[in-house]
């Protein structure tokens, strides 16, 4: 690799927090270590300092961190600089390193020069990102157990059971002058039902860990005053949270972020599907019904003291006939009425009061539910796209397998093609390794 | 002494890699010379009497479709033929045949003595002529030297040749031949990458002392098979069966009695021995709960008494080797004609080769066959048809035929041997080609004579025969797919004795050819789906090819999506201890293969696909500054 040009970024996440840290990688670690720290630093020992700016005045006061490369995450020289976490402090810290000649880091640029530097397999590089993504507590511990290797030990395991089948496949075709049995033919049969199934079981946990790092799309919809503030307010708890806070490009699209049961949710809060009146607020509008066609679930939210109105009909007969929608009936404080669910003709309605909170336990419950959370998040994985594609290529190709136990060499060929997607996450797989489990397993040969 | 012939191509090695690589050099008009310490020998099978096989089959399909000889020679001396895997499917299907000795070396010197351009001489070669890093001929062992711009070596397993029978050992080519130290010495001193494997044979056995009573027959199939594409029964000699016998218990006891004499087990042989051809003493130390193992008696020939017992290679000594033998069913008072042995034999690393199988270190020297690492006499003419075929494309200024994976075994074999060196030797088997449905035998001609005929191995009389049957397929894979059968004109109980349903609505024939119970024959009785071609052959592989429709076309696409890692090329003066982002095993690897291609690249194990990636930017950046100095 040439010699790149020094990265610089906030580490930590954006936000208030005790400590945040600003990273920096390249080659003019030097300058950023006499320019801030001034004092040399030993490699990879915390030392307390002073944080200075330009005039020498002190920024911060923090640990600073030396890791020379190549044994550093990113396989650079990288500094550390762990101070205190106000926004104010780490703008000033990261600004005097862009002073210093560091440049600001692109989106993931530290993982992707770890990984151009082999400090990271592909799966590694991308749970990094993961890591980094995170947006709650139970995708971060997600994260770090497909870090760990259980993501890629669990494949290993399927990957193990598929050899062995392939093994007696492919030893069979190979070697049909000798007279051991290889493949009886029931067994076979077994064999690839038990791999079937726990190909299913891994591609469950991933889809869940899937959905715990995209998260859930709801779309918030009702008319004005049936109280939809105060429901997000209610939703996102006290420990919440909310992580981002984005407006949308008019006054009518909120996106927020709220942790439901750990599950990040997106809210989009469809201020008001009103007849457009100006341009702009038509504008917005159109993005509104963008969101809502991508949107995993809707929460129409209804005053429970006047019931539906003739604009929530509307709006559902609006709504594409793939969106699952869910009537949330608010203010129930307001009626002798106490918090339930029910399930009538596909539809779920729930009763809650937002303000009380009432029911608020039963909603996050039915919304888990609805966009496939059944799990309390034990032996998930954190799985990307491509490890989902690659995991239901495999299982494609295993079903084709069964469709061929008596023709062996297309047996073989889907059985080759399912190990094959399962290789994209864990690494090779050669022929020769094959050959080399058959002699070991078998005595073969004239 | 300088001979006074000119040669464009010189073959050092008279054995399957070596004529093979004669006949096909002279075919594409090189004058050439082919250098044996014995015309007796060209074309001996030394180990046991039969050609083909799975995988092997398919490789001696593609030599007889590249205009080689190994297939015809099979076909004029093969005394028992058979299709293994014939109850499965057509990409795993193999011939072989038990080839008589005597009339397989008789029809492999015919062809060479016919062949205008290639001269026979008789010496043994002792040292090589270079200027500079290119070779520029040879010397023999009495001083005379031959000079030619490529150069072939197949020399098996005679470099440094040594022969073991228990704890006795001496300096062989093979039993009885001696061997090549002189050639070995030199060549080692030329630093090319060396290692050292071994092999073994079993003792044989007179044929008057075994009493087949005992024994299964094994006859050959009917009607019997036939191995070239231009090849018929007619050809054929009188067939002969094979016969089955078991090791026992006894056996066993005898040959674990006698593992403090095995050169093997005492750690006398350095050498490493093939996994898929292990001696018996081996089989039953490894595998120590297997009561009984299987052997064959194959007959080496029609007017000798030999047989050939497949099973029980062994480098035990003599009064082990007597007792075991003994020990078998049907053997109890077997003669023994030759004792077994081990040979451990220098081998020179194939990553030191190119696709073309020429050394990347002196330019115009091609290795072919056992001097690869490779084992078998179909692995040996395969490689030994490309390296004639190269020798003589050099020669013409022409560029090297390098084929590849998905385009034939021969293919995988160099690619395999090339970018993953060996570590035993190397065998072929159909699980090594990830492109096994397509690489069959019965379309061998069609993916590769055609090639064979631009290169100029190919000859008229194949050549028209390989066009008139694929014209034959051509014409009638259209004339499916054109004809539509009408359910209104197909009574229903024909359509159902045919397909096994009734016709819903109106389908051309080549889709119905595509369901998995309808074959061609059955087909064509459809009224209004007829007439049928009239060759089998040309029937047979339209059959086969509608059947494996959908995983060719499957695979053609995974072919091309691979394609961007075969066409990025390395460049050969890289030193990757300079190409940042490369782990230290990485570039120690990549700088002792020095692949030609991304694709070579990522076969070599231990390249990561994050290393992949690296190569893949800098192939974009053109590797600045990562040349080696010059």
């Amino acid at each position: 690799m040439k010699p790149k040009d020094t990265i610089a970024a906030v580490a930590t996440a954006p936000g208030r927090s005790g400590i945040g840290v600003i990273r920096v990688s390249g080659p003019r670690i030097d300058r950023m270590v006499e320019g801030i720290v001034a004092e040399p630093l030993p490699p990879r020992r915390a030392v307390l300092t002073q944080f200075r700016d330009g005039a020498g005045a002190a920024i911060d006061q923090g640990i600073a961190l030396y890791f020379p490369g190549p044994r550093s995450y990113t396989g650079e020289d990288v500094l550390e600089l762990h101070g205190h976490g106000g926004p104010v402090v780490l703008r000033m810290l990261l600004e005097r390193c862009l002073e210093l000649g560091a440049r600001v880091a692109e989106p993931g640029e530290f993982t992707r020069r770890a990984f151009l530097n082999d400090k990271l397999d592909l799966a590694q590089a991308e749970s990094v990102v993961d890591l980094i993504d995170a947006t709650t507590t139970q995708a971060a511990r997600c994260a770090i157990r497909s870090l760990d290797g259980e993501f890629s030990q669990t494949i290993q395991s399927l990957i193990t059971r598929l050899v062995d089948l392939r093994v007696c496949v492919e030893a069979t075709l190979d070697f049909p002058e000798e007279e051991i049995d290889f493949l009886k033919r029931s067994d076979a049969e077994s064999r690839l039902n038990t791999t079937q199934r726990q190909l299913e079981a891994v591609l469950d946990a991933s889809r869940q860990g899937s959905l715990l790092r995209e998260g859930m799309h709801i779309v918030l919809a009702g008319q004005p005053n049936v109280g939809k503030s105060s429901l997000l307010n209610r939703m996102a708890g006290e420990e919440l949270a909310i992580v981002t806070d984005i407006p949308g490009t008019t006054r009518d699209t909120i996106r927020q972020v709220i942790d439901i049961g750990g599950v990040p949710a997106h809210v989009i809060d469809t201020a008001g599907l009103r007849d457009p009146r100006d341009l702009v607020e038509r504008l917005g509008i159109g993005r509104t019904w963008t969101a809502i066609e991508k949107a995993d679930l809707m929460l129409l939210l209804i005053d429970a003291t006047r019931g539906e109105a003739s604009a929530d009909r509307d709006i559902l007969g609006r709504l594409p006939a793939t969106l699952r929608c869910v009537r949330v009936m608010n203010k129930i404080d307001l009626l002798p009425r106490r918090a339930a669910v029910e399930h009538q003709r596909g539809a779920t309605t729930v009763w809650i009061s937002a303000k009380t909170g009432e029911g608020i336990d039963l909603l996050r419950a039915v919304l888990l539910e609805a966009v496939g959370w059944h799990s309390t998040g034990e032996g998930l994985f954190l799985a990307r796209a491509r490890h989902l594609e690659a995991l239901q290529r495999a299982q494609r190709h295993l079903r084709e397998a069964a469709q061929h136990m008596s023709e062996l060499e297309l047996l073989a060929e889907e059985l080759r093609l399912a190990q094959e997607a399962l290789a994209k996450i864990t690494g090779e797989f050669t022929s020769d390794d094959l050959l080399g489990e058959i002699f070991s397993r078998f005595c073969i040969g004239k | 002494m300088q001979a006074t012939e000119k040669f464009d191509v010189i073959v050092v090695g008279g054995g399957h890699a070596g004529t093979e690589a004669g006949l096909a050099a002279a075919r594409m008009g090189c004058r050439t010379l082919l250098l044996t310490h014995s015309i007796e020998t060209l074309g001996q099978m030394s180990c046991n009497p039969s050609i083909g096989g799975i995988g092997k089959g398919h490789l001696v399909m593609e030599v007889d479709a590249l205009g080689g000889a190994m297939a015809s020679a099979t076909d004029e001396a093969g005394i028992q033929f058979r299709i293994l895997n014939s109850r499965k499917g057509p990409a795993v299907r193999a011939t072989r045949a038990q080839a008589d000795r005597v009339l397989y070396k008789k029809a492999i010197r015919a062809r060479l003595e016919n062949e205008p351009n290639l001269r026979i001489f008789q010496q043994a070669v002792d040292d090589l002529t270079l200027d500079a890093d290119r070779v520029t001929g040879v010397v023999t062992q009495t001083g005379i030297r031959f000079s030619a711009r490529s150069v072939v070596l197949t020399t098996g397993t005679f470099l440094s040749g040594v022969v073991h029978v228990g704890l006795q050992n001496y300096q062989a080519g093979r039993a009885a031949d001696p061997p090549a130290v002189s050639l070995a010495r030199r060549l080692r001193e030329l630093r090319l990458p060396v290692g050292r494997l071994k092999t073994g044979t079993p003792p044989r056995i007179d044929g008057r002392s075994i009493d087949f009573s005992a024994m299964t027959a094994q006859p050959g199939d009917e009607p019997t098979p036939v191995f070239s594409f231009l090849g018929t029964r007619g050809q054929h000699p009188p067939q002969l069966p094979c016969w089955i016998t078991h090791t026992n218990a006894k056996t066993h006891g005898i040959i674990r009695s006698g593992l403090d004499r095995s050169p093997m087990f005492t750690g006398v042989i350095e050498g490493v021995g093939p996994r898929y051809c292990p001696s018996i003493e081996d089989k039953i130390h490894r595998f120590a709960d297997k009561q009984s193992h299987q052997i064959f008696l194959e007959p080496e020939g029609l007017t000798v008494n030999e047989f050939y017992p497949n099973g029980i290679s062994t480098s035990l000594p003599f009064d082990v080797q007597h007792a075991l033998v003994r020990s078998i069913r049907g053997l109890e008072c077997a003669h023994i004609t030759r004792p077994g042995y081990a040979i451990e034999y220098d081998y020179f690393d194939p990553r030191g080769l190119t696709s073309s199988l020429e050394t990347k270190a002196i330019a115009g020297l091609f290795f072919a066959g056992q001097i690869n690492g490779t084992t078998g006499y179909e692995e040996a003419a395969a490689q030994g048809l490309l390296a004639g075929i190269n020798a003589a494309l050099a020669v013409q200024g022409r560029d090297a035929w390098c084929p590849r994976r998905d385009q034939a075994y021969l293919g995988v074999l160099v690619d395999d041997l090339i970018t993953r060196g060996v570590s035993e030797p190397y065998r072929m088997f159909t699980s090594r080609a990830e492109y096994r449905l397509s690489l069959r035998e019965d379309n061998a001609d069609l993916r590769l004579t055609e090639i064979g005929r631009r290169l100029g191995v190919v000859d008229e009389r194949r050549w028209t025969a390989f066009a008139r049957k694929r014209d034959a397929i051509e014409r009638e894979q259209e004339r499916l797919k054109s004809t539509w059968v009408n359910p209104k004109r197909v009574p229903v109980a024909e359509a159902e004795r045919v397909l096994g349903q009734e016709l819903e609505r109106e389908y051309p024939l080549a889709d119905l050819l595509r369901r998995p119970d309808v074959t061609y024959v059955s087909l064509m009785t459809l009224p209004g789906a007829g007439p049928a071609v009239a060759d089998p052959q040309v029937a047979e592989q339209v059959e086969i090819q509608a059947k494996y429709h959908g995983y060719i076309e499957r695979q053609k696409e995974e072919i091309e999506r691979n394609g961007q890692y075969e066409n990025t090329r390395l460049p050969r003066d890289i030193d990757y201890t300079n190409v940042r982002g490369l782990s230290v095993e990485v570039q120690q690897k990549l700088n002792r293969v020095h692949p030609e291609t991304i694709g070579q690249a990522a076969r070599i194990s231990g390249v990561t696909p994050a290393a992949i990636s690296v190569l893949l930017v800098h192939a974009k950046r053109g590797f600045a500054g990562h040349k080696k100095s010059a």
